[in-house]
């Protein structure tokens, strides 16, 4: 079943996150006016983005000067004729036309601008096809990557607070990390600037005592934790209310008995 | 006569109104007023004040249930309602992502100063194109601990269960006795 929706509504980075903490395989159709672009993923990583038509099969190879017009009609040939292999990076690599390496860092460089260039959308249609994958005249990435960076660095572009205070609200959020980041924040890669505000974070202090303690504008430190949330690194949550004499939170929930709950799911189960 | 309250809240046109309705004792109360802004693009009559539906436990016990306003302005309503409630469902509509942000914002305001019981159930699964209730909480980045239930608002037995879900929370979290 396809995950419809609106990027204004629900953001790119947001949907990666989705796709990345979910695991998903399939494609996403983004829309846009005149603009659209396809981007495939297999088990969370991302596989091949394209933004035009053109870009969706072996051509983009020999655009990007990699293959010459007759190795790419040598691999389409091969890739017809042999059962063996399933999709044309498999040919490249195992006719030798290109190494491994080579054709990562063609196709990861191309890749990454055509998803970072997603990021400037306000808005545009999204489907997300479960289940769907590249024709095999694809060139996907050999190795598929990990979308934290491309949400950290899709972020970097982000020049409005608008954006931002969809995670937060307000500058006196306080900012933790979260109880797991996992391996998931070993591979962010992060700028100095970045590394400042990360190195501040101490699940007490608001975005607005961070940006004045490491002397960053209010804008900056927002940005930067916003990328920080949106790669699933760390929570901002509101500041807790001040304690009372007796050490308690104001407005605690009250508890009930056991025996006044056990009550009311009997009532119901019967119902 | 000891009554105990439930809230069901949520964004515009989640199923709050559908939810109480098909569990409730009693004709729902709505107080339902024309919509005057834009969530009159979504539904003719959207709920400006709130419901109200009642289960009678025993003699001696009355469960309430409110469903609390899904627009901005009626902010002030949650804070009266939300004092001395037993739990917390919390409704999406599975089918409209634009909402999910104003779910956010609904638990966030619940949840944030109150140690509430809730739970979040993924109405309308029986839709096509509806988020699945994994989806779902990806998408409103809630924990594990968080549960998030398959709903079908308008059918009786979904209704039954997401609150036996909740009541199971709250279970867990009552004292002896």
């Amino acid at each position: 079943m396809a995950l419809i929706g609106n990027i204004r509504d629900f953001g790119l980075s947001d949907f990666l996150y989705l796709v990345d903490r979910g695991y998903k395989t399939g494609g996403l159709h983004l829309n846009r006016g005149d603009e659209s672009a396809l981007l495939f993923f297999d088990r969370g990583k991302l596989v091949y983005a394209a933004r035009r038509q053109d870009e969706q099969s072996g051509d983009l190879l020999v655009r990007l000067g990699r293959l010459s017009p007759q190795q790419l009609v040598a691999a389409r040939e091969k890739l017809e004729t042999d059962a063996a292999h399933v999709n044309l990076t498999q040919i490249i690599i195992g006719m030798q036309m290109l190494s491994q390496e080579d054709l990562q860092s063609a196709l990861q460089a191309h890749i990454e601008e055509s998803v970072y260039g997603l990021f400037g959308w306000p808005d545009g249609e999204f489907r997300f096809e479960q289940g769907e994958k590249p024709l095999p005249d694809t060139p996907v990435m050999p190795a598929p990557i990990s979308v934290e960076n491309l949400i950290m660095e899709g972020v970097r572009r982000i020049d409005e607070w608008g954006r931002i205070k969809d995670r937060i609200p307000s500058t006196d959020m306080v900012v933790k990390f979260v109880d797991q980041p996992g391996e998931k924040a070993k591979g962010v890669k992060l700028a100095p600037e970045e590394w400042r505000v990360f190195a501040r974070i101490n699940g007490k202090d608001t975005l607005a005592e961070i940006a004045q303690k490491i002397n960053l504008s209010e804008f900056d430190v927002g940005r930067i934790v916003y990328g920080f949330v949106t790669a699933g690194l760390v929570d901002v949550v509101k500041k807790p209310k001040p304690l009372t004499m007796q050490g308690a939170p104001i407005a605690e929930t009250p508890r009930v008995k056991k025996s006044l709950v056990k009550r009311i799911i009997n009532r119901i189960r019967g119902m | 006569m000891q009554t105990v309250k439930m809230v069901i809240s949520g964004a515009v046109n989640a199923g709050k109104t559908e939810f109480i309705k098909s569990i409730s004792e009693i004709e729902v109360v709505s107080t339902e007023r024309r919509a005057t802004d834009d969530t009159k693009l979504i539904k003719k009559e959207t709920t400006v004040a709130m419901d109200f539906g009642r289960i009678a436990i025993a003699d001696d016990l009355v469960l309430h249930l409110f469903g609390t306003p899904g627009q901005k302005r009626f902010d002030f309503m949650w804070e009266i309602l939300s004092e001395g409630m037993l739990g917390l469902v919390i409704l999406v509509d599975s089918t409209r992502p634009e909402t999910f942000r104003e779910t956010n914002r609904v638990i966030d305001f619940f949840v944030s100063y109150r140690d509430t019981p809730y739970v979040i159930a993924a109405n309308k699964q029986d839709r096509p194109n509806a988020w699945t209730p994994d989806e779902l909480r990806l998408a409103l980045r809630q924990p594990d601990e968080v549960k998030v239930l398959p709903c079908v608002a308008s059918e009786r037995e979904s209704v039954k269960n997401v609150l036996l879900e909740l009541l199971y929370v709250i279970l867990q979290r009552s004292e002896e006795g």
